[in-house]
């Protein structure tokens, strides 16, 4: 049976995956974007996407485009699956009501 | 923080509320991506044609040549900036590949337009225009198709108000084309970026 996972359930990091998982597999998006997409600020979206980076559930890939720094963001296979079983655990809850 | 037993024994009104959250952030970035930078391809495309028809409709050939050239031009290579800029919000894997194809579906849709143009030759400016017009929205459909199928719908429209202005008003049909089919792109372009 699915479970919850901890990680994922906090409610920005649960938007966050939401959002990089509604992409397609091997598609990144930049920092700023899933920023104002998320309507969160600078510190607190960064404290966000390091705890799901260190659970291994999306990619950080920091690089130059025209010699100015941007942060590409996307979900890992691992973070996918995990995201998945995490709905399925929710979608239970509901059916058990 | 809570333990994974804590949060498995949530209540179905949380659980709800979750899974409301996910549909909603993955519909807006569904939308946001697929429209990306369409309402700016609109609006661009929307003045040039409301200004190159209109001059059509009431000025003389060399300077709606003129117009048209400079309108265009303009036009492109606005639409062109933003374009690049929007589009390094989401890195795709495979964009260089999607890129050539776009490019040749464009190159070889050009060349059937002709061949149409060519085959019923003599035709007039009118019906030149119609057929550019019908084909571009073909084109557009295709792309939409291809990239996000939440993008092809504005395309309908757009051919409709063009077939609508060269049956029913043959006389005014630049000046229809300028102010209907420009100002419906327009329209559509804000309708996209304001509430969609």
């Amino acid at each position: 049976m699915s479970e919850l996972n901890e990680t994922i359930h906090q409610t920005i990091r649960l938007r966050v995956m939401a959002a990089l998982v509604t992409l397609d597999l091997g598609d990144e998006v930049d920092f700023t974007y899933l920023r104002d997409l998320l309507d969160v600020t600078d510190g607190n979206l960064g404290a966000h996407l390091r705890k799901l980076e260190e659970a291994g559930f999306i990619s950080v890939n920091k690089t130059f485009i025209e010699r100015k720094p941007r942060t590409y963001v996307a979900a890992t296979d691992a973070g996918r699956k995990v995201f998945k079983e995490h709905v399925e655990a929710l979608e239970a809850i509901l059916k058990s009501k | 923080m809570n333990s994974k037993k804590d949060i498995i024994n949530i209540s179905a009104k949380e659980a709800e509320e979750a899974l409301a959250a996910i549909q909603g952030v993955a519909q807006k970035t569904r939308h946001s991506i697929a429209s990306g930078s369409a309402h700016i391809s609109l609006i661009t495309t929307g003045i040039v044609w409301l200004i190159g028809f209109t001059a059509t409709q009431f000025l003389s050939p060399p300077l709606i040549i003129w117009i048209w050239i400079v309108t265009s031009i303009i036009g492109s290579a606005l639409a062109i900036f933003i374009g690049i800029r929007t589009g390094k919000r989401v890195r795709t894997a495979s964009s260089a590949v999607t890129g050539k194809r776009i490019a040749i579906f464009w190159m070889l849709l050009t060349l059937f337009a002709l061949g149409i143009i060519a085959v019923a030759h003599p035709i007039d400016g009118k019906q030149i225009t119609l057929v550019i017009i019908l084909f571009a929205m073909i084109g557009q459909m295709g792309m939409g198709l291809l990239l996000s199928f939440s993008a092809t719908w504005w395309t309908v429209p757009v051919a409709a108000v063009a077939l609508l202005g060269y049956f029913l008003v043959p006389d005014w049909f630049y000046l229809w084309m300028g102010l209907l089919g420009g100002g419906v792109m327009i329209a559509l372009g804000l309708y996209i970026h304001f509430r969609w």
